[in-house]
């Protein structure tokens, strides 16, 4: 394959790709399904927010956001039933128990290890020993602001962890497992090792203090932006969000089986992060995954960043074997 | 592809290849795992079995049936009437990737000839256990909880500081953010990002009706995919 030049990289040399908007697939169908697939996504955002912005207090509380969480999703997973991206990307049975059993060990275990050992724990411990009442001033900034940057701040290190995570091989090894994933549907973000989303979990975040209001906007921006990274569906996107946004599109490249396109597109909710950075390719992908598309069981999945590091710790630093001279 | 011999299958259920010319032990041992399985055993094998047209050979039958066993991560062996397969990290949309080994068999029946299978399936044992582990993780959660010491008077202080909003809020009608109560319950229990046992209780509900779905599903699924093979010109 003799792949395409973007900057100074070559994509799709090793698995096919396509590259630049004009190349990507639009909607098929009649002027209403044109309609809908086009201004879903803007119209969801915008729907999020100013549900969030005007709930009464009553109501604008974390359950009702993971209440939300859950509709929406099983809304977006009907539409992947109803115009899917790829045929070859359809959710069976095994896919989806396996999803949800990633979805649940976020929910359960992997919540607790957060509250406990993670983020939110060292977070507090500093701010028990250290004055941080400094930047309590966040709280009076106007809510969307506030909102803005909460979600901002937490993609800007996510971004960072995950480009760490392509960089550094022992980072690398928990998050290669995400990478096996074949196709992508609504709940394969959860997909990966309990080591890596545990990492991929930390923020700093929590070290500004922001109204409880602007951190459920906050999660709604990431909801109606962040949702499509794994979704197989086909929208057609306005110029404008996915300028700023990440999307589908974006995400497939990334999964894609071609080792150069993999070092693309980092971020989660904003896009310009990457291209701040240069590390922006648009274009998407259908053959996705590693070791030419081969899927991964979940018992290889939990154990694969250990047997791997070990393997390599035994080359690297074992005892060389002796070879016969002839 | 890789050819496997039966012997080195490891199936559960080896009645199948026993008739298959195996020896007596090997027909000893194949009751023995049928007499401990009987109970559980329908938790994760799929049996079932489809009748031949009349004209159809079982030779005709098995070469209809080959194309599915042609998959990545797929080996199989066929042996005269009886096709034995065993899979690995089979494709997402390989349409029998719930299964990971089982037999097919071409029998003669009083009615004519009918094809016999019988599937085994991790996936579907995995989903039936699941629920037991969420629920052990909803446990851990009350566990952990009952041990977390109470929340110290510096953040009970913090909790209750008055909250500002912004004069833009304001003018577009945002409601003021929610003054502390006097009682200093301000909070609910939900919001405190506490764990909670509800997330293991409702996963273990979902994995529960997940199992009944995918063993009902599942088994009609591949009856049918059986069926249009056979039936294919």
């Amino acid at each position: 394959m003799d792949g395409v030049l973007v900057g100074k990289r070559l994509i799709g040399t090793q698995a096919p790709v396509t590259v630049g908007w004009e190349n990507i697939p639009r909607v098929e169908g009649g002027p209403v399904k044109q309609f809908i697939f086009t201004w879903f996504q803007p119209t969801m955002l915008f729907a999020l927010i100013a549900f969030w912005y005007y709930a009464p207090n009553s109501i604008a509380k974390t359950s009702t956001a993971i209440g939300i969480g859950i509709g929406f999703r099983v809304l977006l997973l009907a539409l992947e039933w109803v115009n899917p991206r790829y045929e070859s990307w359809r959710l069976t049975w095994k896919e989806l128990v396996t999803d949800l059993f990633y979805v649940g060990l976020g929910f359960t275990l992997l919540g607790m290890a957060e509250y406990y050992i993670g983020s939110d724990a060292a977070i507090e411990a500093i701010q028990h020993n250290f004055d941080w009442d400094k930047l309590a001033w966040f709280t009076g900034l106007p809510l969307l602001v506030q909102a803005f940057l909460i979600s901002f701040i937490f993609d800007f290190g996510q971004y960072w962890m995950h480009r760490g995570m392509h960089n550094w091989y022992p980072l690398w090894l928990p998050h290669s497992v995400h990478h096996y994933i074949t196709q992508l549907n609504i709940n394969k973000g959860a997909v990966g090792n309990p080591v890596e989303l545990f990492l991929i979990g930390l923020g700093i975040g929590g070290f500004f203090d922001f109204l409880p209001r602007a951190v459920l906007l906050a999660g709604a921006i990431s909801l109606g932006i962040g949702t499509y990274q794994h979704i197989n569906v086909r929208f057609n996107s306005p110029r404008w969000w996915r300028f700023l946004f990440y999307t589908t599109e974006h995400h497939s490249l990334h999964h894609s089986q071609d080792y150069e396109a993999t070092r693309s597109n980092y971020s989660n909710n904003y896009i310009f992060i990457d291209r701040m950075f240069g590390t922006c390719i648009d274009g998407e992908a259908e053959l996705l995954g590693m070791e030419g598309g081969r899927r991964m069981s979940i018992g290889e999945q939990m154990t694969y960043p250990f047997t791997e590091g070990w393997k390599t710790i035994k080359e690297r630093f074992g005892r060389p074997v002796a070879v016969p001279a002839e | 592809m890789e050819l496997l011999r039966p012997h080195s299958l490891g199936l559960p259920f080896r009645h199948a290849q026993a008739d298959a010319a195996q020896g007596d032990i090997e027909k000893a041992r194949c009751k023995g795992d049928r007499a401990g399985l009987r109970f559980i055993g329908w938790i994760w094998h799929i049996s079932g079995g489809l009748p031949l047209a009349p004209e159809q050979s079982s030779d005709e039958a098995m070469d209809k049936l080959i194309p599915l066993f042609r998959q990545p991560g797929t080996s199989y062996e066929r042996t005269g009437d009886t096709l034995t397969f065993r899979k690995k990290d089979p494709a997402a949309q390989d349409k029998m990737s719930v299964f990971d080994d089982g037999i097919l068999r071409i029998e003669k029946a009083v009615t004519g000839p009918v094809l016999r299978y019988h599937l085994t399936s991790r996936i579907l044992l995995l989903c039936f256990l699941a629920p037991l582990l969420f629920l052990s993780f909803a446990g851990l959660a009350i566990v952990t909880g009952k041990i977390e010491k109470a929340p110290t008077e510096e953040t009970k202080k913090k909790k209750d500081k008055v909250l500002p909003q912004h004069p833009i809020d304001k003018f577009l009608g945002a409601p003021a953010p929610e003054k502390p109560k006097k009682d200093g319950k301000d909070k609910s229990e939900d919001d405190d990002g506490k764990p909670s046992p509800t997330p293991g209780y409702v996963f273990a509900g979902i994995f529960a009706s997940l199992y009944f779905v995918g063993r009902i599903l599942e088994s009609r699924l591949i009856k049918a995919l059986f069926k249009k093979k056979l039936l294919e010109s």
